[in-house]
């Protein structure tokens, strides 16, 4: 089960420290998160300690041990987009969800995330849920862009 | 080779640390994150001083060639104060952080605000090194940043935790809880066995400590040296 | 046979390039084949505030560009311009009113650029080798190999290139220094970790020009004597991963990677690391411990990671955009390079010019440009008719600038001896519609998540100072708050562990010493001038100026605009958040700031 889809990634790797991240990386995108058993086989599969792992969990941002939603709305905070506005898109974004950044939603849906920049500092300020950015985004086109995904669940 | 500290010749071999040298020539630099047989962190900043001019911390600084070491001058004062000032927010409730910063002067700073959570820890890692030092690596930092502790995983009983207290040992602030009693000894939200020397009761250990050092006779190191001569005894005897 | 450039850069894509894209080849797939053109997909074209963009290029590398182009404009496009040459004055760039351009030589935003690192972004397609080595690539890279590693470094130091990535250290003498290491195996690293909040100058030249950084970390590699590399490129940078894995790829099967390259001897491979979202990860140790599988934690120095790096072997990193530069410097040679900047800063720099510019985007320059013309000429000044007040450069490490200096001429040490510094080419722009005390604020926040919390004065110096400039934005500013956010400062700088800590107070330190009115004005009037700080402001309607066009009303999302039309509107400060919508889009710059004062707020 989850188990032997953790075995598989973990096994991908040769013996050597240096695949931590990249192991870990491999796990939060196939499971959306972390599990515990998923560091623990890691540990054994790079004979380094568990609480390094761990350690690392939880300093890399890229990585959670918890479960994320199905679709990640990362919000840029970088410079460009926080004096184009970005701070009231977060408002915005949390007002109609019901999360903070960090959090994610009951139904599972949606995580909420603060980044640093994306890059597209012209079309500030940038949203990017899973794959595709928005640019230029107003507080106006907030909701109409996120019914869209829930849309997609109805289907 | 000859360094000057404190306007006072000292002689070094190359690669030690200032604050080997200094403390060797009765010049004490206050430290915290520092502990004699582990490697050099240096997080802690307390031991800065002045070294030609620049600020560097004393305990991981290593003397190469011939310098200028000052290690009160108002430049250092004023830096090691401000550590201290600031740690005493991170650590209110220390004792230890509360004295040194009445002996260093630190500025009473009314602005500065406490953490969140507070206590005693300073964050330096001590601990932690520790801990991977004798081959456990139970604990380990978590997060980064302002919200960064130090902690074993999930806040959770950890299989690697021996109970060996060498963490408490090594910790400036005291800030580990090991508390021994009814021959149980609580550490890191785990409960060990505590197993005393059977001829003259002193305390040797965990049982988890002994288990990894592959002990198995509970004799603490002198009555093995006298049951090993007892029994050398009566083969001789005989 | 024409070319067709499309950008595909991370802002174009953002407005909807890949439809621009696929709508031209459909357009173009039955024409003749006299005028059946080549079309790629290419990185950045640089002028990201005007794209989508599509450059048609005849054969003498004449061009015609155009700009903000949609899907629908394709077939005209097609029609028009590849099959007969004719110019379509609505999508050029305007000059003045009723003044378009057609070539990008003629648009001011361009003219007056000079590229060499971004030499063939925008105009090869990234992941077709052809196009690389039809631009001379892989050319220095030959030069290198009969050089030697002594010719190498000869060619470098006359270059004096120096580190792009914000420290400026002699690209050289870095080089020289694991060279001279006698431990082996030797690494070289690419730093692809550009994670200053505003620049996406690496990224773009990872993605638009992969084989660029490649063929440099060859070079280096021949210089230092290594046989192994690693590429850091950031979580976030998506395409510039997969960009620089399709290189590294085609580079093997060309045989310009992997064992006995050219028939020469020299081995040397590649990989890629793939960043964990840690900015402290683009400070050089912090990211050798991130590639060998730990926290990204700096690591004391002495000794440099050039002597003791990876697995305490000597590794030489260097930053993307120095990267890019050494083909360049090997092909045409260092002295071709150090004829273009200043006595101390040769070469080119990359700007991501970002904020309140008119024309934002991606900008390579000589060394010794002033910031006047980057932001003005260049940049086209401050959009909306609004007035400049401050440019941000060197990301959390840097400093803002205010107008009093900006005929300072941009390289590694005229604005250090400001308080300032180049940075790696992040360039934000502000107008008064931002808030200096905010900006400051902001980047300590930032700060405090980002620093890697190992050492007192970064981790405790980054709280405290987070903490006052809270008090600060929101009313509760007292006598004295400047003097210790100054003290702190002063201490970070000199006791912090690593460059991030060293320079974290920075933004702090040049907002205090060029905007200290503003500061006052937070703590000691309680006021925020600039209209952001919502505890401390609210926007009012200059009832004289009104003309009761209503759109603040409709943009308002606090529906705290209320009024009828063709009268002079009303803002209810209850309702007010400050969010500043109504006022960036006011045709008659009507909105004003005020004290909040006792009538309350909406936070």
């Amino acid at each position: 089960m989850a188990n032997q889809e953790i075995s598989g990634i973990v096994m991908k790797y040769p013996q050597e420290r240096r695949f931590a991240l990249a192991a870990m990386q491999d796990m939060q995108r196939a499971l959306s998160y972390i599990p515990r058993e998923g560091l623990e086989l890691l540990a054994e599969h790079l004979q380094c300690p568990m609480a390094e792992l761990y350690s690392m969990a939880t300093f890399y941002k890229a990585l959670s041990l918890r479960p994320r939603g199905k679709h990640i709305i990362k919000l840029c905070n970088g410079t460009a987009c926080h004096i184009r506005g970005s701070v009231n898109l977060r408002k915005c974004v949390s007002e109609i969800l019901g999360i903070e950044a960090g959090e994610t939603t009951p139904d599972g849906l949606f995580t909420l995330e603060i980044v640093n920049c994306l890059g597209a500092c012209a079309s500030s300020p940038v949203i990017l849920i899973d794959d595709i950015f928005y640019g230029d985004v107003t507080a106006e086109q907030v909701p109409e862009i996120l019914s869209a995904y829930c849309e997609k669940e109805t289907i | 080779m000859v360094a000057r500290i404190d306007h006072k010749e000292c002689i070094f071999e190359p690669g030690e640390c200032i604050v080997t040298v200094a403390a060797r020539n009765g010049i004490e630099i206050p430290t915290l994150c520092h502990y004699e047989g582990l490697c050099g962190l240096g997080v802690c900043r307390v031991c800065v001083v002045e070294m030609d001019r620049k600020i560097v911390p004393a305990c991981i600084t290593k003397l190469e060639k011939p310098c200028e070491i000052l290690t009160d001058s108002e430049r250092v004062r004023e830096e090691r104060g401000m550590m201290l000032a600031l740690l005493r927010k991170r650590a209110p409730n220390s004792e230890v952080i509360a004295d040194l910063a009445e002996r260093y002067h630190a500025p009473d700073l009314p602005r500065l605000t406490v953490a969140e959570d507070a206590d005693r820890c300073i964050l330096c890692g001590l601990c932690v090194q520790a801990c991977k030092a004798l081959g456990s690596s139970a604990i380990a930092t978590v997060m980064r940043g302002t919200k960064k502790k130090i902690g074993t995983p999930y806040d959770d009983i950890s299989n690697a935790c021996i109970g060996c207290g060498s963490c408490a040992q090594v910790c400036p602030t005291g800030s580990i809880s090991v508390k021994d009693e009814n021959g149980v000894r609580k550490i890191w939200h785990k409960e060990f066995r505590l197993v005393f020397c059977k001829r003259c009761g002193a305390l040797l250990g965990t049982e988890k400590m002994l288990k990894k050092n592959r002990i198995t006779d509970a004799l603490c190191s002198d009555c093995r040296g006298y049951d090993t001569a007892e029994q050398i005894h009566q083969v001789l005897s005989k | 046979m024409k070319t067709v450039y499309v950008c595909c850069g991370t802002n174009c894509l953002a407005a909807g390039a890949k439809k621009v894209l696929s709508e031209l080849r459909q357009e173009c797939a039955g024409m003749e084949a006299e005028v059946l053109p080549r079309i790629k997909e290419t990185g950045c074209s640089g002028f990201c505030e005007y794209g989508p963009i599509v450059t048609i290029a005849d054969e003498g590398e004449n061009d015609i560009t155009y700009y903000r182009v949609k899907e629908s404009d394709a077939a005209e496009i097609a029609q028009k311009t590849i099959a007969k040459g004719e110019l379509i004055p609505r999508l050029c760039f305007h000059k003045d009113r009723n003044q378009p351009v057609a070539s990008k030589m003629e648009n001011p935003f361009y003219s007056s650029q000079k590229k060499i690192a971004l030499r063939n972004v925008g105009l090869i397609d990234p992941a077709d080798l052809q196009d690389y080595l039809a631009r001379g690539g892989y050319e220095g890279l030959k030069r290198a190999l009969e050089l030697g590693s002594e010719g190498v470094l000869e060619e470098m130091r006359l270059s004096g290139l120096r580190g792009r990535g914000g420290a400026g250290f002699p690209t050289a003498a870095k080089w020289e220094t694991g060279a001279k290491q006698k431990e082996f195996p030797k690494y070289i690293v690419c730093n692809g970790d550009e994670g200053d909040p505003g620049a996406f100058m690496d990224g773009s030249i990872m993605e638009g020009d992969p084989h660029s950084v490649i063929e440099g970390m060859l070079i280096a590699a021949i210089a230092v004597g290594s046989e192994q590399g690693f590429l850091y490129i950031r979580d976030e940078y998506v395409h510039a991963r997969r960009s620089i894995g399709k290189a590294l790829e085609e580079a093997k099967k060309a045989g310009f990677l992997g064992r006995n390259i050219l028939n020469s001897g020299f081995s040397f491979d590649a990989e890629i690391v793939r960043g964990g979202g840690a900015f402290v990860c683009g400070e050089g140790s912090a990211l050798l411990e991130s590639i060998e599988g730990k926290v990204g934690e700096p690591r004391h120095k002495p000794p440099r990671t050039s002597e003791v790096g990876l697995w305490r072997k000597p590794t030489v990193t260097n930053n993307v955009e120095t990267l890019a530069n050494v083909p360049f410097i090997l092909a045409k040679g260092g002295k071709a390079f150090a004829q273009i900047g200043t006595e101390g800063s040769k070469g080119t720099k990359v700007f991501a010019m970002v904020g309140k510019v008119k024309r934002t985007g991606l900008v390579e320059v000589p060394m010794g440009i002033t910031l006047h013309d980057l932001i003005f000429e260049i940049g086209g000044g401050i959009k909306n008719g609004r007035q400049f007040k401050a440019v941000q450069t060197g990301g959390p490490s840097g400093g803002c600038i205010p107008q009093s200096m900006l005929d300072l001429q941009v390289d590694f040490d005229n604005l250090t001896k400001f308080g300032a510094m180049m940075g790696s080419g992040g360039m934000i722009v502000m107008d008064d519609t931002s808030c200096m005390v905010e900006v400051a604020r902001y980047y300590v926040d930032f700060l405090c998540e980002e620093s890697c919390g190992k050492c007192t004065p970064c981790r405790e110096g980054l709280r405290q100072m987070r903490h006052i400039l809270t008090e600060i934005c929101e009313g509760r500013g007292q006598d004295g708050d400047l003097e210790t956010l100054e003290r702190i400062a002063r201490t970070m700088k000199d006791t912090a562990l690593c460059a991030l800590g060293r320079t974290a107070a920075n933004p702090v330190l040049s907002t205090i010493r060029y905007f200290r009115e503003e500061y006052n004005a937070h703590i000691h009037d309680k006021f925020c001038p600039a209209g952001v700080c919502s505890k401390l402001s609210v926007f009012k309607i200059d009832p004289e100026t009104c003309v009761g066009c209503g759109l603040c009303s409709t943009l308002c999302p606090a529906k705290a605009v209320i009024g009828e039309a063709k009268h002079p509107y009303r803002i209810d400060p209850q309702r007010c958040t400050t969010c500043g919508s109504c006022r960036n889009k006011c045709p008659k710059k009507a909105i004003i700031t005020e004290r909040r004062g006792e009538n309350g707020s909406k936070d």
